[in-house]
């Protein structure tokens, strides 16, 4: 995709982002203040020395639960008690963007599917118990050249199957392949429903999954109105693209079935892996589109040190992350790219992508100060304020290490203050210390 | 040079290492004297982890090959004798937590390293532990946690260990990535480690290294 002088994708999606038109602002202020720290956050990526260090927040579950309190289980299924949460956990904060409970599913989602891939509080979990994905071999080691002939016929008539039992009657269905005309295929897909009450039982689970997801997205557009429009504040997450590697063996194969298929079927893999990549990156870019949103987020689960060599990493996971990070940035896009676990030996691998395009965050386990010295004039990065750190420490002592990442990190300019991970358990006084040191240095320097 | 069986193990080569382990069987080699050869292979592999030499996929791909080994020579339903010399281990994830990869790990290290592992599973409750510390005599605990929810977890499971008055037998850790020094300090735990490397090292300190 060659772009030349025409305006890309990701221009005019910054320029509308920042200007909030999406929006219905309280009043001018709000206006001028969302926009000043939009423009701030979109300069913060972009490189440009601002003299300000913004302060964002990863994404807060438990801690803003208890400003009500929720519980988890509420959170996923009360979203006024949720809605008001969120409200006064940023209404108490002065973080320069947001981040909701775009990750607090709606329970009634999973639920109307018997969803196995989760466990849910006031279901498998206590009430105040986060949510947690399981983990699991989805797609069995032998279903590779299966999956590369007819993605969407594995997808609907052998992965949705083993993720719900509510949607099982589907594998009774003919492979859609077949359907050429009234006198080859519809014939059988007719019958193999009508026949099948199964398949009808399907549809109407479906239906009562999506009547949840509606309720939870009109939901999550008030809190946009709420926290954008009166608050003032960007809305962080956006559209997302997953990492090829991830997408197999978080959901596809499990991490042990991936880790026996880099030995034994590597080719198989890559070939998936090569066969994901442009989904995900037009994933990524029909989400910004539909969304209005330029930045696209990344997260990424199996790539950190540790978990495989750089090798492993060079070989297996690096070239198709490196193909959609590019692919996106082309567009003009912005990328947030979450790391989560330890990531110094890979930090180097971001500088291979256009410099001022990604957001790179930090979980504690990576060194933040390593990551400045490596990303300093590549990429802008944020977080690393253990988790561990605001829920145990003093505020001095979060004081003093907050100090010191916006010393080093917020060095001229790339930097921006967040937390290590979804933020559960923290002192909110440890918390408030952490944004206050942010906005001091801002206005020092 | 490592040769034969142990070689295809330790290079990670599972059809060679199965085949090879079948064919000492179909030539009378005894299945328990497999496992063990098997099991010196894995310690090797564990050597390299340790030493930063190998990787998580390493091991658990080496744990793959034990697996399918074992599978193929010890005759059906029965286990082969895992029981370690250095010591006792019961472990879990605590309650309201459910990941088992970095838990899964470390009983596969704690094991390939000599100590009996009792795997208690994930979202285990605190009863459960002292349970199991009481019938199996542990001398070592070790607690499993990826979320920050999972600290207090932790340190009821401690505090239930306490109460039922086996604090003074046992040593006890707690692990995941969010586990730090303060975490440690917070849930009254006696060590901690953020990657999977550290428990055999702090069993090892705990237990004089099996001496």
């Amino acid at each position: 995709m060659q772009h030349g002088a025409e305006e890309r994708l990701g221009d005019g999606l910054i320029a509308r982002w920042v200007s909030g038109a999406h929006l219905h602002f309280a009043d001018d202020e709000a206006r001028k203040s969302y926009q000043a720290r939009a423009q701030l956050i979109v300069d913060t990526i972009r490189l440009r020395d601002t003299g300000k260090i913004p302060v964002i927040p990863a994404a807060t579950q438990k801690f803003a639960f208890d400003y009500v309190p929720v519980t988890f289980r509420e959170a996923m299924t009360e979203f006024d008690k949720a809605f008001a949460a969120y409200v006064r956990q940023y209404e108490d904060t002065e973080f320069d963007a947001y981040v909701g409970p775009e990750f607090i599913f709606p329970a009634g989602m999973f639920e109307a599917l018997a969803w196995n891939r989760v466990r849910l509080p006031g279901v498998h979990l206590p009430d105040d118990k986060s949510f947690q994905f399981v983990e699991a071999e989805y797609m069995k080691a032998g279903e590779y050249d299966e999956y590369l002939d007819d993605p969407s016929d594995w997808i609907l008539r052998k992965y949705l199957p083993r993720l719900s039992p509510k949607l099982e009657p589907l594998a009774q269905l003919p492979p859609l392949r077949n359907m050429v005309a009234f006198f080859q295929g519809l014939p059988d897909l007719v019958l193999a429903a009508a026949e099948n009450p199964g398949v009808v039982d399907a549809m109407k689970a479906l239906q009562a999954s999506g009547a949840a997801v509606q309720e939870w997205y009109d939901y999550l557009g008030r809190i946009d109105q709420e926290l954008g429009g009166r608050l003032a504040l960007p809305h962080l997450l956006g559209p997302m693209a997953h990492a090829p590697f991830d997408i197999i063996s978080n959901y596809y194969r499990g991490w042990r079935g991936t880790i026996v298929d880099m030995y034994t079927r590597p080719e198989k893999m890559k070939a998936l892996m090569e066969r994901l990549l442009p989904w995900q990156l037009q994933y990524g870019i029909d989400g910004a589109k539909s969304l209005g949103h330029p930045i696209v987020t990344v997260y990424l689960y199996k790539g950190a040190d540790g978990l495989m060599s750089e090798a492993q990493f060079e070989e297996f996971y690096w070239p198709t992350l490196k193909k959609l990070l590019l692919g996106l940035v082309e567009e003009g896009l912005l990328v947030w790219v979450f790391t989560q676990g330890k990531y110094d030996s890979r930090l180097h691998h971001f500088k291979e992508i256009p410099a001022g395009t990604c957001l790179i965050h930090l979980e504690s386990g990576t060194d933040a100060f390593l990551a400045k010295e490596v990303l300093a004039g590549s990429q802008c990065i944020e977080g690393n304020v253990s988790s561990a750190l605001l829920a145990t420490a003093s505020v001095d002592e979060v004081e003093a290490y907050c100090v010191r990442l916006a010393e080093v990190c917020g060095k001229g300019g790339g930097f921006m203050m967040d937390f290590s991970a979804f933020l559960d358990e923290a002192r909110r006084e440890n918390v408030r210390k952490m944004i206050e040191v942010a906005k001091r240095y801002g206005r020092s320097s | 040079m490592p040769q034969g069986l142990t070689e295809a193990i330790v290079n990670l080569r599972m059809d060679e290492a199965v085949t090879l382990a079948q064919r000492m069987l179909a030539g009378g080699t005894e299945p328990l004297a497999i496992i063990a050869e098997s099991s010196e292979a894995m310690q090797v592999i564990g050597r390299r982890f340790a030493a930063g030499e190998a990787f998580i996929p390493e091991l658990i791909m080496g744990g793959e090959i034990m697996k399918s080994i074992s599978q193929a020579v010890m005759p059906e339903g029965d286990e082969p004798d895992t029981e370690g010399a250095k010591g006792t281990v019961v472990i879990g994830t605590v309650q309201g937590d459910i990941h088992d990869i970095g838990k899964d790990i470390v009983v596969l290290m704690l094991r390939i390293g000599g100590y009996t592992v009792h795997d208690l599973g994930t979202d285990v409750p605190v009863e459960d532990f002292v349970v199991a510390i009481k019938q199996h005599d542990a001398g070592i605990v070790a607690l499993s946690g990826l979320l920050t929810l999972a600290f207090d977890a932790m340190k009821s499971t401690v505090d239930g260990i306490a109460a039922a008055g086996l604090r003074d037998r046992v040593k006890i850790m707690i692990g995941g990535a969010p586990v730090d020094e303060n975490v440690r300090a917070y849930t009254g735990a006696d060590g901690w480690g953020g990657d999977v490397g550290r428990a055999i090292k702090l069993a090892d300190e705990w237990t004089d290294g099996g001496a």
